[in-house]
């Protein structure tokens, strides 16, 4: 059987789409077919994939207009013979599939994505205890493998390119619903503008789609609610 | 980028295509406020112009817009409650129950207030 890889490509300066038949295998994934096609039909497409299996995030691409992992997605699970394969929304196109991720990093890096602790020496260093519930009071949002798909669906990202979406919001979460962390004043601070959390209109198509289950939408609302106590613990003390 | 990404539902869940439609309805009622307010300045020209404006728009031959102006109000409002409770944190594992229920009551509102205007509008008193 084959089905057909209907793919928007951009060579830089004009965006166009071209099909390629590609027979599949029963299992076979969305990124063997476009490797498929790499090897096989035109040596000349461009796609980002690196560990095809889940973990990277390197390979979401736009499936009949819905954002997946190429490398998790079986082709028949997508249940039709045409796929409209386009690269991920609301990024810069670089080449065919590949976007540029160099803003959407910027913003990860913003809202200081690692343990912020007063007490840091390395020389000395000493274990951070921590219960299995503390620990699963932030778990499922440390899950995100940075893949863009909630970006890229975001309706407020898509119409503000400083927003810090979804993604960068929830690693910000992810940190200070950690007990070992004490960095929370200094996130609260990068993430309550209005390009931060207040920038959020809930249209929640992000957890409908990240492919890790992270619920972004959560995160984000969460730190809401956080942000606007620090704020108006900020106006009264 | 521009506001036509509002409007982008191809392959987006419930969710999303409630927050175009929000937007869409949301610049509706925007429309409809400044014709409400014009029509409420018109009472400066004279109390029959603004008479002459009711007489037109309120008359069976607008009622279909009526009606589609109160699913477009009635819709804006409900939805909006819901993301209002969903981003003060309230109910966000039951966002997709509390999506539904914004649906059917938008509807049995619709209905319940079609009728109304119907009756007001036709005649049956």
């Amino acid at each position: 059987m084959k089905v057909i890889f209907n793919i928007r490509r951009f060579d830089g300066e004009k965006d166009y789409w071209q099909s390629f038949a590609v027979p599949v295998f029963r299992g076979m994934t969305l990124l063997e077919g476009l490797f498929y096609i790499k090897e096989n039909l035109d040596g000349s497409l461009a796609f980002r994939a690196s560990c095809r299996m889940g973990v990277c995030g390197s390979c979401a691409v736009k499936v009949n207009g819905k954002p997946v992992l190429a490398c998790e997605t079986q082709i028949s699970s997508v249940n039709s013979s045409k796929l409209d394969i386009e690269p991920i929304d609301n990024f810069r196109v670089i080449k065919d599939l590949v976007t540029d991720f160099e803003g959407f990093f910027r913003k990860h890096e913003a809202v200081k994505p690692y343990l912020i602790r007063n007490d840091d020496n390395y020389e000395n260093p000493v274990e951070l205890i921590q219960t299995p519930k503390q620990m699963k009071s932030y778990y499922t949002f440390s899950l995100c493998i940075k893949c863009g798909a909630c970006y890229s669906v975001c309706p407020a990202a898509a119409t503000r390119s400083d927003y810090l979406g979804p993604a960068a919001i929830t690693a910000a979460w992810r940190f200070i619903a950690d007990s070992r962390d004490e960095g929370k004043e200094e996130r609260y601070e990068a993430v309550c503008g209005d390009n931060g959390v207040w920038r959020c209109h809930f249209a929640a198509e992000c957890s409908e789609v990240c492919p890790k289950k992270v619920e972004p939408a959560k995160a984000v609302q969460k730190m809401r609610i956080r942000t606007a106590l620090h704020a108006i613990k900020k106006v009264i003390l | 980028m521009s506001v036509a990404d509002w409007f982008r539902v191809r392959g987006r869940s419930l969710q999303s295509i409630s927050f175009s439609l929000h937007r869409l309805t949301g610049l509706v009622l925007f429309i409809y406020l400044l014709m409400h307010l014009s029509y409420l300045t018109s009472l400066k020209l004279g109390k029959e112009v603004y008479e002459s404006l009711i007489a037109t728009t309120v008359s069976p031959a607008f009622l279909p817009f009526d009606i589609l102006l109160l699913l477009a109000t009635i819709f804006h409002g409900v939805n909006g409650i819901r993301v209002v409770l969903n981003e003060f944190g309230i109910g966000y594992e039951a966002r997709k129950a509390m999506l539904y229920a914004a649906y059917l009551i938008t509807a049995i509102l619709w209905i319940i207030a079609s009728v109304a205007m119907y009756n007001f509008v036709v005649g049956v008193r």
